[in-house]
């Protein structure tokens, strides 16, 4: 239902549109909100009850007289729920503040229709349990995605932008479905339960897993394959770069979930570890020092995205380096995945929240050139409050969620290899400076004649940013609630490989 | 709360807020006894450049071009080798990506399996 519910929504906007363009907003919100609330009912059940498995037209996973698992299935547990959640919340937020940016565009049936199918195939990516339905998802995602970043036509970087991101997803998707044959004409397999319980570790193995891991970490704009990042997420509307975002973020989830389920325990453990810890260092310093150049609001942003992808991946690369010495894994491996996993949904809350406050600016002046800017704090206090709020929670700075996240990692890393750590809080310190020139630039001095009756944004937009600023407050002063309810359970969901076969294959390898 | 498994870490973001107020407090406690009888829109609240004349609020904004003037010139080398990729051109993405694609391949067959 959390998947068929958007995809069916996406079909009838249109027609609903065509009635009336309230009714179809209503409808629109109304059917993410319920999906919403089944998320939520959903990650109860798998809180209390362990994973879920559906299989598509069939009571069992595996049908009488068959060993494997020949349907489509969806796998839902703590991690997949836990992206599920960012999903859920981001989309309803992007729609709510789209009410209002997108009220100068045309064609918000269009707009509306991509919007579903997007979110459609975020949750897809997150809930599958077969390899080639991930990748019928990943494209479901990208090309929707890619018509949305070009979305507004009148400006010329936006199709560029746009052609970008559907040549990048393209490419990279082509390479996963290369990586899936490899495994179908080794296995006749496609479910990722039934595969991790054949896997051989063979040659073929070897180069599918080096494809996977490159495909999926250019979608999420790992260094040095993030060029294309700041080019697409700047030109996108605001509220479909906060999307985008969140769509990124079910990149990482397949990474990791193919580097930890897939493969697991068959791995070469320190090694594929020390791969993602390199590509998460690269991403974190520069993407910050190529974050402190920029004079374009969005894409400062965006390199900032680069750079806390690179924490993301810094904490699980950890973990999955010590997977295989439980020692270790109990002492900080752990604590590295689980501040990983937090690092994941408070970075789609905190750059979703800046993203949305460069929209907000773009929406009053029409410009995202810093250079342009300045004294706004005079005429936007409410906004350049909430772009203090999400620019402190990026760098790290207590009490907010970045930190908590930020600690878990830090100290966790620096148990593994304590440079590693260091390099992480000398580039936070860099990530304030990045944002301290942004705040300044934009907010602080006199206001600037040209844009003396500059006033606040729409009140659906403030509430789209409010709302994120509000839950971004909450993390901060509960993470232990954070962890104990969703990011220790989707740590331990990760690591536990077993558990995810025995819910397909009905034993433990 | 949260307690860092190795013992040497602790974070409690209420114990922080707590003390954040009170410090506050006491900051804006000493702020209130300040000077409070001057004379608005003279003299005594106009920005004062030395005797020069003040620029118009436009030139008087420093640019984001010119904030961490020195950082850049300093790490002018570092910055002429990270900005040469970054050409915008999509088919030099690509380049990357599969460049990647081999790097990692290479890492990974030669570190076999453990």
């Amino acid at each position: 239902m959390i998947i068929a519910i958007p995809l069916l929504a996406a079909f009838l906007t249109p027609l609903i549109g065509r009635i009336s363009g309230k009714a179809r907003n209503i409808f629109v919100i109304t059917s993410l909100a319920f999906v919403g609330f089944l998320v939520i009912i959903l990650a109860r059940d798998i809180f209390l009850n362990g994973l879920h498995v559906y299989t598509l037209g069939a009571a069992e996973p595996i049908p009488a007289g068959y060993m494997v698992p020949v349907r489509i299935m969806l796998e839902v547990d703590s991690l997949s729920i836990f992206m599920g959640i960012i999903t859920a919340t981001i989309s309803l937020i992007a729609v709510i503040y789209s009410f209002s940016f997108m009220k100068g565009e045309t064609g918000h049936n269009r707009f509306y229709t991509l919007l579903l199918l997007l979110v459609a195939g975020m949750f897809g990516m997150e809930f599958t349990g077969d390899m080639f339905n991930l990748f019928v998802f990943l494209e479901i995602a990208s090309i929707s995605g890619a018509a949305l970043v070009a979305f507004r036509i009148r400006f010329a970087d936006s199709p560029e932008g746009g052609f970008k991101y559907i040549v990048v997803s393209a490419i990279s998707a082509l390479m996963v479905l290369f990586a899936i044959g490899l495994f179908y004409a080794q296995y006749n397999l496609l479910n990722i339960g039934a595969l991790a319980q054949a896997m051989q570790y063979t040659m073929l193995d070897k180069m599918a897993l080096a494809i996977l891991i490159a495909a999926f970490a250019i979608k999420l704009g790992t260094v040095p394959m993030h060029m294309w990042l700041p080019d697409t997420y700047s030109v996108a509307p605001a509220s479909i770069t906060a999307m985008l975002l969140a769509a990124s973020q079910a990149s990482m989830y397949a990474l990791f979930r193919i580097c930890f389920t897939l493969y697991g325990v068959t791995l070469n453990l320190a090694t594929v570890g020390w791969i993602v810890i390199v590509l998460g260092l690269f991403s974190m310093f520069i993407g910050v020092t190529m974050a402190l150049r920029q004079t374009d609001l969005k894409r400062l942003i965006a390199y900032n995205c680069v750079c806390e992808s690179g924490f993301i991946l810094l904490g699980l690369g950890v973990g999955l380096a010590v997977l295989g010495n439980p020692g270790a894994l109990a002492t900080y491996g752990t604590m590295a995945i689980s501040g990983g996993i937090f690092h994941m949904i408070n970075h789609a809350l905190f750059e979703g929240l800046l993203f949305l406050v460069a929209g907000a600016i773009f929406y009053r002046i029409g410009t995202r050139n810093l250079n342009e800017m300045g004294g706004l704090g005079h005429l936007m206090k409410f906004t350049s409050i909430l772009f203090l709020l999400g620019a402190l929670a990026s760098s790290g700075i207590p009490p907010f969620n970045g930190f908590a996240s930020k600690i878990l990692i830090y100290e966790s890393v620096y148990q593994f290899n304590p440079i590693l750590a260091i390099i992480g809080i000398l580039v936070s310190i860099i990530t304030l400076a990045v944002f301290m020139k942004a705040f300044f630039s934009a907010f602080t001095g006199p206001v600037l004649p040209k844009y003396k009756d500059v006033r606040e944004v729409p009140k659906s937009m403030m509430i789209g940013m409010a709302t994120l600023a509000v839950i971004i407050v909450l993390f901060g002063l509960f993470p232990g609630l954070v962890r104990e309810w969703l990011t220790d359970p989707a740590a331990n969901a990760l690591i536990n490989q077993g558990a995810y076969i025995e819910g397909v294959m009905g034993v433990v390898p | 709360m949260l307690i860092g498994q190795s013992g040497f870490a602790f974070w409690n973001p209420i114990v922080w807020v707590i003390a954040f107020i009170v410090v506050m407090a006491i900051a804006f406690f000493f702020r209130s006894r300040g000077q409070k009888k001057y004379k608005k829109d003279t003299a005594q609240t106009k920005i004062f450049l030395s005797g020069e004349e003040v620029p118009e609020a436009e030139e008087r904004h420093v640019r984001a071009d010119n904030v961490y003037w020195g950082f850049f010139e300093t790490l002018k080398g570092y910055y002429s080798v990270i900005l040469r990729p970054h050409t915008g051109i999509i088919n030099d993405y690509i380049i990357w990506f599969i460049a990647v694609i081999a790097v990692i391949a290479i890492i990974i067959f030669i570190a076999g399996v453990v």
